[in-house]
C-alpha cells in the first residue's frame, strides 16, 4: 500500500504536472503562431473599448445570463469557487500577503467551497443526460465532469474529515512540507500525511487531480485559456 | 472513399485552419446555450439543427486528423473518419445553415458557425458534391470577368433600354445620361445585380442627388462565397476591385445584396476606394439634404428586416432606420431588437438554389414569419436581394398579406422633384 501511495503522491504528480505544462504550452504556442484570419469576424453593434468587452464576455458570461439564467448561476458559482480553490492550493505552498487582503484561514473555505463545486458539477453532469444536451455531449464531457467531481469530493471532505478525527493531523504545515519538497525536487512525504486516519482521501484526491491535469491539455478544458482570445474575435 | 481523395480533401481542410478557425474548433464545451439561436431549430426542433451539433460534425473530423486526442484516444471525443457518409452529413449541416451568425450572439465564446461550415462547404466542393447550380453560377461570373468584351455590347444595349424607366422616376436635363457606364474619374462605382429592379431605382436616386457615378459591368453577387470556395470568391471579387481601380473611383457602392456587401467590405483588403452599401449612401444623401423624400408616398406601418450580412455581420443598423423615419411616421421595430433579428432563412445560397430548397426554406423560417407578423406592419422593407425573395416567398406561404419592398425602391418612389 505504501508503494502505491508513494507512486501516486510523487512520480505521478511530477508526470501529471509535466504533461499539463508541456501540453498546454505546446498547444498554445501552436495555436498562436498560426496565421490570423484575413478579415474581421466581429458582430455588431460594436462596443468600445473592445478588449474590455471581451474581458466582460469571458468572465461574466453575459450571453449565458441572458439566455439560460439557471445555467449561469451554476457556472458562476463553479468558476468562482474553482478560482478560490486554486488560490487556496497556492497558499498551501506559502502564504501570500496579496491573498490575505481578505483575511482568512488557510486552507480556504473549510470544505464548503468544494461542496458548492460538487453541487454545480452534479448539475452539469445531470444536465448532460437530458436532451438536447445529451446528443450534443461526447464522452470527454462526462469524463471531465466525473474526474473533477471525484477530485473535488475527496479534496473538500478532507477539511471535514479533520474535524471528525483530530485537528492536529494533516494540517497546513504537513501539506506545506510535502508540497515544498516536491517543488524543490527533494520529494519527501511527512509521516502525518501517510498515516493520518483520512490519508486515503488525500491520496485519492491527488490521484484524480493527476488524471485531470494530464487530460487537461487534450480536452475542451483548454477553454480556460482560449475564452479570452476567442471572445476578442467576436468583439473585433 | 479512396485514400487519394481523402488526402486531397484533408489538404483543403488544412488550408482553412488559421488561428481563428482553430479557436472555433477547439473551444466549444457543448454547453448548448446556442440551442435557441438557430431559426431552423426553433422552427423545426431537431438536434441536428443546433449550431453546436452542426459544428461538431466538422469538429469530429478535425479531431481525427489534426488533433492528438483523436489520434491517441479516438472514442473520447467521438472523432470521425472522413467518408462518403460523413460528406452527406456535412452537406446537410452546411446547406441547412444560412450563415446568419445569430448563434454567435448566444455562444459564451462567440464561436462562428458560418466559418466552421465553410470547411464543410470546401470539402463538398473538393468532392464534387456541392450544389451544382451554385458552382455553375460562380464559374459564369468568373468567365464574365475574363472576357468582358464579349458581354459588353449586350450589356450596354440592355442598360440603354432601362434609361427611360430611370427618367420616369427622376426627370433629368436633356443630354444627361441616366445610367452612366464606364466613366473614368467618377466618384462612385455602383455595383448592381443582374436585374432592372436593382439598377433603375438606384440610378434615379444617384441622379437626384447629383452624384458623379458610374455603373459597374459586373453583378455584385458572389456565388463563390455561397458555395464556400475562397479562390473563386476572390476571383469574383477582384473583377470589381480591378474595375474600380481602372476607373479611379473614390467609393464602391454595393447594391442591396448582403453577401456582396460583406465580401467587398471585409475581404477586399486595403484599397484606394471606400466600400459602402447603397443604404449608407442613401442615408448620407438625406443627411446632407441632397435628396428629399415624401412621407405620404407609402400608406400603413412599415417594418424593416435586417439582412444578417449587412446588419449583424456588416454593422449597418442605424442607416436604414434613419431612412425609414423619413418615409413614415409609423415605423415598427421587430421584437425584441435588431441584435436578435431572425434570419429570413434564405442565406448561404439557399435562395439561389430556388425551388429545390423552397419547402425547407418555408418550414425552417416559421419563426421569421411570426416575427414579421408580430409587427402588424403593412409594408415589410429590406435591403438584400436574397432576403427579399425569401420574405416574398414567406409572405405568400404564411399568408402574411404584406407588401415586401426594397428600401432602395421605396426611396426612389418617394423622391421629391424640386
Amino acid at each position: 500500500m505504501a508503494t502505491i501511495y508513494y507512486i501516486i503522491m510523487v512520480p505521478m504528480v511530477y508526470i501529471a504536472v509535466a504533461v499539463f505544462f508541456i501540453g498546454t504550452v505546446v498547444r498554445l504556442v501552436k495555436l498562436f503562431t498560426q496565421p490570423k484570419n484575413p478579415s474581421t469576424l466581429q458582430i455588431f453593434p460594436e462596443k468600445r473599448p473592445k478588449w474590455l468587452w471581451a474581458l466582460h464576455d469571458s468572465f461574466l458570461l453575459p450571453t449565458v445570463r441572458k439566455h439560460n439564467p439557471l445555467l449561469w448561476v451554476f457556472l458562476m458559482v463553479f468558476h468562482i469557487c474553482f478560482l478560490l480553490l486554486i488560490i487556496g492550493h497556492i497558499e498551501l505552498f506559502e502564504s501570500f500577503a496579496v491573498f490575505q487582503i481578505v483575511p482568512h484561514e488557510i486552507f480556504l473555505g473549510k470544505g464548503f467551497l468544494g461542496l458548492l463545486l460538487c453541487i454545480a458539477l452534479l448539475f452539469f453532469l445531470f444536465r448532460r443526460l437530458i436532451s438536447p444536451y445529451r446528443e450534443l455531449s461526447v464522452p470527454e464531457d462526462y469524463y471531465l465532469l466525473i474526474l473533477l467531481f471525484l477530485t473535488v469530493l475527496f479534496g473538500s471532505q478532507m477539511d471535514w474529515a479533520r474535524t471528525w478525527y483530530s485537528y492536529g493531523e494533516l494540517g497546513v504545515e504537513d501539506y506545506r512540507e510535502y508540497l515544498l519538497s516536491l517543488l524543490y525536487l527533494k520529494p519527501d512525504i511527512p509521516a502525518n500525511i501517510l498515516f493520518a486516519g483520512h490519508s486515503f482521501m488525500l491520496v485519492v484526491h491527488v490521484f484524480f487531480a493527476n488524471l485531470f491535469l494530464m487530460f487537461f491539455p487534450f480536452s475542451q478544458i483548454m477553454h480556460s485559456f482560449l475564452a479570452l482570445p476567442i471572445n476578442k474575435l467576436r468583439r473585433g | 472513399m479512396d485514400q487519394n481523395t481523402r488526402d486531397e480533401l484533408l489538404k483543403l481542410f488544412q488550408g482553412k485552419l488559421n488561428q481563428a478557425m482553430r479557436l472555433y474548433l477547439e473551444t466549444c464545451t457543448r454547453c448548448g446555450v446556442c440551442t435557441k439561436a438557430c431559426h431552423v431549430h426553433e422552427s423545426m426542433p431537431h438536434v441536428k439543427y443546433i449550431a453546436a451539433y452542426r459544428a461538431e460534425i466538422v469538429r469530429r473530423i478535425y479531431k481525427k486528423y489534426f488533433k492528438a486526442q483523436g489520434k491517441l484516444w479516438s472514442s473520447v471525443g467521438q472523432s470521425k473518419e472522413l467518408t462518403e457518409m460523413a460528406l452527406e452529413e456535412l452537406y446537410e449541416a452546411a446547406y441547412s445553415c444560412t450563415g446568419c451568425r445569430r448563434c454567435m450572439v448566444y455562444c459564451p465564446f462567440g464561436i462562428d458557425t458560418q466559418m466552421i461550415m465553410s470547411i464543410a462547404k470546401i470539402l463538398l466542393v473538393g468532392a464534387h458534391a456541392e450544389p451544382e447550380m451554385l458552382s455553375m453560377l460562380a464559374d459564369m461570373s468568373i468567365e464574365k470577368g475574363k472576357s468582358i468584351d464579349i458581354f459588353k455590347e449586350g450589356f450596354l444595349t440592355g442598360i440603354k433600354n432601362l434609361e427611360s424607366e430611370v427618367v420616369k422616376k427622376w426627370k433629368m436635363e436633356a443630354g444627361d445620361t441616366a445610367i452612366p457606364v464606364d466613366v473614368e474619374g467618377a466618384d462612385l462605382l455602383y455595383v448592381a445585380l443582374a436585374g432592372a429592379h436593382s439598377i433603375i431605382p438606384a440610378a434615379a436616386v444617384f441622379n437626384a442627388a447629383g452624384e458623379n457615378w458610374t455603373l459597374s459591368f459586373f453583378e455584385a453577387v458572389n456565388f463563390g462565397a455561397f458555395v464556400g470556395d475562397p479562390s473563386r470568391t476572390k476571383l469574383i471579387l477582384e473583377r470589381i476591385v480591378n474595375e474600380a481601380k481602372r476607373l479611379k473611383v473614390k467609393e464602391v457602392c454595393i447594391c442591396e445584396c448582403g453577401t456582396a456587401y460583406r465580401v467587398m467590405k471585409q475581404l477586399s483588403g486595403k484599397q484606394p476606394f471606400e466600400v459602402s452599401s447603397v443604404t449608407e449612401v442613401h442615408a448620407r444623401y438625406i443627411r446632407e439634404g441632397r435628396i428629399k423624400l415624401d412621407k405620404s408616398t407609402f400608406q400603413g406601418a412599415i417594418t424593416y428586416h435586417d439582412p444578417c450580412q449587412i446588419a449583424r455581420n456588416g454593422g449597418i443598423m442605424d442607416d436604414p432606420r434613419y431612412i425609414l423615419h423619413h418615409l413614415t411616421d409609423d415605423y415598427r421595430e421587430m421584437a425584441p431588437d435588431p441584435r436578435y433579428n431572425w434570419c429570413c432563412g434564405g442565406g448561404g445560397g439557399l435562395v439561389a438554389l430556388g425551388d429545390e430548397t423552397l419547402d425547407f426554406r418555408m418550414k425552417s423560417s416559421k419563426v421569421k414569419a411570426e416575427q414579421v407578423q408580430g409587427t402588424g406592419a403593412a409594408i415589410l422593407s429590406t435591403a438584400c436581394e436574397n432576403c427579399h425573395t425569401q420574405l416574398d416567398n414567406l409572405n405568400e406561404h404564411y399568408h402574411l398579406g404584406m407588401d415586401v419592398m426594397f428600401l432602395t425602391s421605396m426611396v426612389a418612389d418617394a423622391l421629391v422633384q424640386n
